[in-house]
């Protein structure tokens, strides 16, 4: 009778302890389900814009870790869903779905001018917010477009520093006056390279009276050869190219003008594609020498000109990225990675992802340069853009395989080397 | 006008590589009756070929063409037997579809394979600069071109002289009446897509030190080798030559005269006018279309 009491006790022991586990197993993963927020993530993960797809992901989810390390967004762990946006169409139907299937109510990419547009014009029909990191595309917040914001600067900031850098940091090394600097304007032609030459002109014109005395459009997935331009541009004799390119046509330009013996004094380029991809430096190594490159900085950074909270962002992603690719943050990894902590700051003060609340917590963020990764700060219009003051950008150069920052020189340990650019076999 | 050595010497020297690619293409469309939409992804293999080859094991990727010829082949056999074979009766829309989808899973695998980084060949001659008149070149330009040219003379006489060549021919010209005097138009098809393949992958290899190296980088080329295909005639080989020459002519001095952003309108108004006016192609006979001459 004994035995069968222990027998009977054990047995419901066992019962009872597997009705706990199961329940505590269950409350644990209810607990972990309801603690999760998701967003979309968009990004060309095929095709031809996958390199740089790739290496944003890359900085998304190195960033999506640091900022779970730190208690995640709005208290909840921050998870994706990924969409490939291999062009246009497929970033529209991609952030279809994200909305429809996985329910998202932010979206975030794309990275690319060819695709952001049409992703967030997507996003926007179905009141979801579009938060956009990289795409540079001047039009891209001049739709009137209640629930889209970008934390990159645009085109048109990328031409002003760029003729900034012209005229008060070459041309006093040129010995030459701001209007006596001649300029020849060469660029991809989708809205990125356009836009970014656009503003450039208008600036160098208007702001400096520089001599332009070239422009040239190509469209850089079907230009074989810059020999004709390289050609005509060795006429015009210009102080400065600037050349806006988008992936091997930097490669190809830069070479041609070796072989061709094309000299100029400086060759400027702005973002993280052609010059400003570490493609550049693997095709030509110290071949390269010399290129600059308006972008997220690089090597040489003084962290001591940001403020406390940013440097610490800045070390820990830096030593994330190294840890997972070996290497030095690209400005792809950055523009991901500083937009999405931008999203937790600004989800964490509005608490809520209601379009309304959200915005106007966007609005009312206030934070000086060198407050945020990369040194940026930040202060949307009602646009929805980020004021291009405010993103900070730096000048690097080519030196030896390595973009090296060079200015704005407050910001920087390292120094602009040959300016003039001098024989091409003696950029050494 | 100093500008004009650089201007012709690159013109000749970009055709030559124009020619290559699209050698290939005009065969398959010539004898086959298929436009081959993938025919860039082979060319993109082709210079993962080489780039591998180089990474490797250091070897220069114009000894690489020894391997390259009869790798592309066996691709090409392999290619046509488990795909091409059972849509060369189809309609042209089966067979668009098919090279379609096939293009995209080849760049698709390439990039699972290889990521979608650009990729670099820099073997010593890459860096070597040629001085001739006033105009500039690189080696590797020289090589592509004097192997583009002998590639496809040799393709020609191959067509032209031998007894396989005669077959092909007469298969383009009239399938069922070649079916009819015995000839084995299956083994034609197979070994015209075959030589197609390895014309690319030849190309592939030869402009791998010069461009990069990535899984869309046949792109680059292929809109191009339809023009040039369009404007030699279809399946015409010293067409394909001199219609490459015409569109490198347009590419490099209409840039040099009218601005870039011109040379595409130019050759895309070329290249209607000829399928209106001359549907034959250039230097193909009149009436050829239809017969597939």
């Amino acid at each position: 009778m004994r035995r069968r009491s222990i027998v009977l006790s054990a047995l419901v022991s066992l019962l009872g302890f597997s009705l706990l586990s199961l329940a505590f197993v269950s409350w644990s993963e209810g607990q972990a389900t309801q603690g999760e927020y998701k967003i979309g993530v968009l990004e060309p993960l095929t095709g031809p814009l996958a390199f740089e797809g790739k290496r944003h992901i890359d900085g998304y989810e190195v960033m999506r870790d640091l900022i779970n390390a730190q208690g995640g967004v709005m208290g909840k762990k921050l998870v994706f869903v990924v969409g490939d946006a291999t062009d246009p169409t497929a970033a529209a139907s991609e952030a279809n779905r994200l909305i429809t299937r996985e329910g998202v109510k932010i979206i975030t990419g794309t990275y690319s001018s060819t695709l952001c547009g049409a992703a967030s014009e997507a996003a926007s029909r179905q009141n979801v917010i579009y938060w956009e990191s990289s795409c540079v595309d001047p039009r891209f917040n001049k739709r009137g477009l209640k629930n889209v914001f970008r934390t990159e600067i645009d085109a048109t900031g990328f031409g002003w520093y760029n003729i900034e850098f012209i005229a008060k940091h070459l041309a006093p090394r040129f010995n030459l006056a701001p209007n006596q600097i001649k300029v020849a304007f060469l660029a991809e032609d989708s809205s990125y390279g356009q836009g970014v030459t656009e503003s450039a002109r208008q600036r160098a014109k208007a702001d400096f009276g520089m001599q332009e005395v070239a422009l040239e459009y190509y469209a850089f997935a079907s230009t074989n050869d810059f020999s004709p331009i390289i050609a005509k541009f060795k006429q015009l004799n210009p102080d400065v190219v600037h050349h806006i390119a988008r992936g091997n046509d930097a490669v190809l330009f830069w070479r041609q003008s070796r072989e061709q013996n094309f000299m100029f004094k400086a060759l400027i380029h702005a973002g993280a594609t052609g010059y400003g991809s570490i493609d550049f430096g693997k095709a030509l190594g110290a071949d390269g020498n010399g290129p600059f490159v308006l972008a997220e900085p690089s090597a040489g950074l003084r962290l001591e000109a940001f403020r406390p909270e940013a440097r610490k962002l800045e070390t820990d992603f830096s030593e994330a990225i190294k840890k997972r690719t070996g290497d030095e943050p690209l400005a792809s990894h950055r523009l991901a990675g500083s937009g999405l902590w931008l999203l937790k700051v600004v989800l964490d003060q509005s608490k809520t992802d209601d379009l309304d609340k959200f915005r106007a917590a966007v609005l009312a963020i206030d934070m000086p340069v060198g407050s945020m990764l990369n040194g940026w700060g930040v202060k949307f219009g009602e646009n929805g853009q980020n004021a291009n003051e405010r993103v900070q950008h730096y000048m690097l150069q080519w030196q030896n395989g390595k973009m090296n920052t060079v200015w704005p020189e407050e910001f920087t340990t390292l120094r602009a080397k040959w300016i003039p650019l001098g024989p091409w076999d003696q950029r050494k | 006008m100093t500008a004009l050595p650089q201007l012709l010497i690159s013109t000749v020297l970009l055709g030559g590589i124009y020619a290559l690619i699209a050698v290939g293409l005009t065969l398959i469309f010539g004898i086959m009756r298929v436009v081959n939409f993938a025919h860039g992804e082979f060319l993109m293999l082709g210079m993962y070929l080489a780039f591998w080859s180089f990474t490797w094991w250091g070897v220069d990727p114009y000894f690489i063409l020894v391997v390259a010829v009869p790798l592309f082949f066996a691709i090409g056999l392999g290619v046509y037997a488990l795909v091409m074979r059972g849509v060369i009766h189809a309609s042209h829309n089966v067979q668009i579809f098919t090279t379609v989808g096939l293009s995209t899973a080849l760049q698709n695998v390439a990039l699972v394979l290889w990521t979608g980084d650009f990729r670099f060949v820099r073997p010593w001659e890459s860096s070597v600069v040629v001085r001739i008149l006033g105009a500039a070149f690189n080696l590797s330009q020289v090589i592509a071109f004097a192997v583009a040219l002998l590639f496809t003379l040799a393709l020609f006489a191959f067509m032209k002289w031998t007894h396989a060549g005669r077959v092909m021919r007469a298969t383009a010209q009239d399938g069922e009446a070649a079916t009819l005097m015995g000839i084995n138009t299956d083994r034609v098809y197979r070994l015209a897509f075959a030589i197609g393949i390895a014309c690319v992958g030849v190309a592939g290899v030869l402009v791998s030190p010069l461009y990069s190296v990535y899984p869309t980088a046949g792109l680059q080329f292929v809109l191009l080798a339809y023009v040039v295909v369009v404007l030699g005639g279809l399946g015409d080989m010293v067409g394909a030559l001199l219609g490459a020459l015409i569109v490198a002519g347009v590419e490099v001095i209409g840039s040099y005269v009218f601005g870039s952003a011109w040379k595409e309108v130019i050759y895309f108004v070329l290249f209607i006018a000829v399928l209106v006016f001359r549907p034959a192609g250039l230097f193909g006979q009149r009436g050829a279309e239809a017969l597939g001459v």
